[in-house]
């Protein structure tokens, strides 16, 4: 775990060059004690399959359903990174980005506002005015100054100055968060100081449309584009990856029958292979009789 | 097939079966050119299928957002493109029917070594057919996991995949025991004096696929079966969650996957071997090294396979090497095309259809190689992955590539099985709405891919309207030349001049014979005394 999240951090890191300031919050992030499985993204509900992600034992409280073509109620209010009370609807103006995560988060949910503050830049649509981000926090004990450092932190990771007014950070009471999550499918749990929650995010169109969910951590600047173009244009758009990359501890060691499988399959191909040639070699020339009562 | 027997049969050959009547003398005969044209009525039958479902993709795509079909409809739309053109046509395309047809001949055998295995090989790939056609319409309907099978979305979706999994495998079979058919008819029954240096460079092409399909072929059984006990059994072979990789895949289908692109190149590559000297009245320049290097394609390019994963989560030592075997297989590559090119040189050459197919492959070919080392090498690899710059890619090395090597080799040989020609003015007509819809195409792809538009898409950004427009319209143009190109043959085939002789002047065994072949090819097992482009010591002028 601890292994794979050094190594997400050291490709997102190579993949942008992200400002010292988010170096160090990640590094802080992953010398602090990893909790393993804290997150456990599932797949959409639909597609229920047998290969059960790890923690998935606390029930149906922690998935996604695709709520496509829904709206998300507009009148919920939250508060703004300086505790200004806001309405969803006068945020939500236009195609706007909405990521469900929470500040506190030991892992992920830095890697997906992280990754999103990387590809944002590269979109060629003027933020504030074609679309907006809001990262809405899923833990109601979180504060608007709390929200504020994130909003300063991840505007200055950034290559390219943005519009503190095209991404902002919300935090909110419980029945607000429940009544946004709830409309969108995303179903979480809290677990101690930590959640378990889908890693996924959505694009809503002005009205409060869902028009498209972006799984995983890593963004496409095109992906989010064309969510944004949909968004604008009110259609909802079929999902690109229908499964979610999921937290996992891996250990290549533990893998052998697989590893045993492969090794007597290769080799029962190889010596039949082989012994083929050599048979077909060592036999000789030619032992050329044509049966004709063949034909 | 029996208003070609009636026609053709005048003129007798293998034509004239002595057995069975009807359908029956074909589906039932063992004899190689018959079971050589079984295959190609299948293959060019699901071309057809595959043509028509790629035109459907592009008229999808020619403008932004839904036009003809909803997103499900197209990614099953594309899914079964993939799996119908490659698993159906071209991997059996070349060696199973031109294979079947010529290389008996070519090294003065009779038939191949095992005639009874060589019909069930067809019959496999029949069955195999079936089963994926039938995957299209049962359960949970039509696959949509993209040809490659990709865990672990394939071991989840809804859709019939494990019902087309299956087929896959079935077809794997027929390809296998064609390889073991084949290497074993090359090894033991050649004529008297068809040294190894006298192959023909069809034969060493389709000796070296032999040997990929055998070693290879099993490997995506393997992993075809694995996907079908995830599916009923969940094991959890590619479950990170129970102890599986994912990656594992990824591996073992492209271990399989990548080799059997040679598979496909490798029997085109020794079409274009046998055409260009014969239209250039000149013997092959660098036999040797052209022979060598089919089996050096072979080799090397089975240990390529991971360039297709860059972006999948290897190690980045595993990448580097990748990336550098990658190269290693552009050389034998690059030594064909140099000795095609040499043979041309101070070449006495006619263009005529089979030889304008062949000069078009090697363009195309050499686009599709050398866009190939944009995508082997890895940091450009990066940029370009996944997008439409890939789909040209690989369709200008399929489809430029192999695809018009088998519409050389039908022009080329066909006449030869037929005892008739097709018009020459109407081939050429097909060959030039082909090559230029071709390149409107697939370049504009690969422009498209340039400019980030991703593959396997269902819906793009306005900004890639214009490019998508021209290179639907340039899918209309290729489709039109097939059609004129298809007409021609099949009318020239059945209805044509007389074709007797050797008009092409081709110096190997095949044009020895009477045209059509007579049933065992040779009343008298031939001597071989000349090499197989030695025009001069066969008397051709």
């Amino acid at each position: 775990m601890r292994k794979q999240l050094i190594w997400k951090a050291v490709t997102s890191l190579l993949a942008a060059p992200l400002k010292p300031l988010v170096l160090v919050a990640l590094v802080a992030r992953l010398i602090l004690p990893a909790v393993s499985h804290a997150h456990v993204p599932e797949e959409p509900g639909h597609h229920q399959g047998h290969g059960a992600p790890p923690g998935r034992e606390s029930g149906e409280l922690v998935g996604l359903d695709e709520r496509l073509g829904e709206k998300i109620p507009l009148d919920l209010v939250f508060r703004d990174e300086t505790g200004r009370a806001q309405r969803l609807g006068d945020l939500i103006t236009g195609p706007t980005i909405i990521l469900p995560v929470y500040y506190g988060c030991t892992n992920v949910c830095n890697f997906l506002q992280g990754d999103l503050a990387r590809v944002l830049p590269a979109i060629k649509r003027t933020p504030g005015k074609d679309y907006r981000v809001l990262s809405v926090s899923i833990d109601e004990t979180e504060t608007p100054r709390l929200a504020a450092g994130y909003q300063k932190m991840y505007l200055a990771s950034m290559n390219a100055p943005f519009p503190p007014a095209a991404w902002r950070f919300l935090t909110g009471d419980a029945a607000s968060i429940k009544g946004l999550t709830g409309a969108a499918g995303y179903r979480f749990q809290r677990r101690g100081r930590d959640f378990m929650h889908p890693v996924a995010s959505f694009v809503v169109a002005g009205d409060g449309k869902i028009v498209r969910y972006l799984y995983g951590t890593s963004f496409l600047a095109k992906d989010v584009t064309l969510a944004l173009v949909e968004a604008g244009q009110g259609r909802t758009g079929a999902t690109i990856r229908k499964v979610v990359g999921y937290c996992f501890s891996f250990d290549p060691a533990q893998k052998s029958y697989q590893f045993n499988l492969l090794r007597v399959s290769a080799t029962v191909v190889i010596l039949c292979c082989g012994s083929f040639f050599a048979f077909l070699v060592l036999t000789g020339a030619r032992s050329k009789r044509k049966s004709s009562g063949e034909k | 097939m029996s208003s070609a027997e009636n026609r053709t049969a005048a003129s007798g050959g293998f034509w004239q079966d002595t057995g069975r009547r009807g359908i029956a003398s074909w589906i039932l005969s063992t004899d190689h050119k018959r079971i050589g044209l079984l295959y190609l009525y299948s293959v060019l039958g699901f071309f057809m299928v595959g043509v028509i479902l790629g035109l459907l993709l592009r008229l999808e795509l020619m403008a932004p957002g839904r036009t003809i079909v909803d997103a499900q409809t197209y990614n099953a739309l594309f899914t079964v493109h993939g799996v119908v053109m490659i698993f159906l046509f071209i991997i059996p395309g070349i060696p199973a029917s031109f294979g079947n047809m010529v290389m008996p001949i070519q090294i003065g055998a009779r038939d191949v070594s095992f005639p009874r295995l060589n019909l069930f090989s067809w019959w496999l790939y029949a069955i195999g057919a079936l089963i994926v056609l039938t995957s299209l319409f049962t359960g949970g309907g039509a696959p949509d996991t993209g040809w490659t099978f990709y865990v672990p979305f394939s071991a989840r979706t809804g859709t019939n995949v494990s019902l087309a999994v299956f087929g896959v495998f079935v077809l794997g079979f027929s390809s296998i025991l064609t390889g073991i058919n084949f290497v074993t008819t090359i090894h033991r029954l050649r004529a008297e004096g068809m040294g190894w240096g006298r192959l023909p460079l069809f034969v060493w092409s389709l000796y070296a696929t032999a040997w990929v399909q055998i070693l290879a072929t099993p490997i995506i059984a393997i992993t075809l079966v694995m996907v079908i006990a995830e599916r009923t059994l969940g094991i959890g072979l590619f479950d990170p969650g129970r102890g599986g990789d994912p990656i594992m895949f990824q591996h073992l289908f492209w271990i399989y996957s990548h080799p059997a692109v040679y598979i496909m190149v490798l029997p085109a590559m020794g079409v274009v071997s046998e055409i260009i000297p014969v239209f250039s009245r000149k013997p092959i320049f660098g036999y040797k090294m052209i022979a060598v290097s089919s089996v050096a394609i072979a080799a090397a390019g089975s240990l390529v396979w991971g360039h297709h994963m860059y972006t999948s989560g290897m190690s980045d030592t595993a990448v580097m090497v990748f990336s550098f075997l990658t190269f290693i297989v552009a050389i034998p590559s690059a030594i064909k095309v140099f000795n095609w090119v040499s043979t041309l040189y101070k070449g006495s050459i006619s263009l005529e259809a089979p030889m304008l197919f062949a000069l078009s492959f090697i363009l195309l070919f050499s686009i599709g190689g050398l866009s190939g080392l944009i995508l082997g090498a890895a940091a450009t690899d990066i940029h370009v992955h996944d997008t439409h710059f890939v789909v040209g890619h690989f369709h200008y090395v399929m489809f430029g590539g192999a695809g018009f090597a088998f519409f050389a080799a039908a022009h080329y040989w066909l006449p030869k099985f037929y005892g008739r020609r097709y018009r020459e003015k109407p081939a050429i007509v097909g060959w030039a709405l082909m090559f230029v819809g071709f390149n409107i195409l697939y370049f504009t792809m690969q422009v498209l891919g340039m400019q980030g538009m991703p593959r396997r898409y269902y819906d793009y950004l306005p900004e890639f309207a214009n490019l998508n427009l021209v290179a639907t319209v340039g899918s209309w143009i290729l489709a039109l030349g097939l059609i004129v190109m298809v007409v021609n043959l099949w009318r020239g085939l059945l209805r044509g001049e007389p074709f007797t002789g050797n008009p092409w002047g081709g110096a190997t065994l095949e044009w020895s014979i009477p045209t059509p072949p007579p049933t065992e090819n040779f009343e008298e097992e031939p001597v071989v005394t000349h090499a197989p482009y030695d025009f001069k010591g066969t008397g051709i002028p």
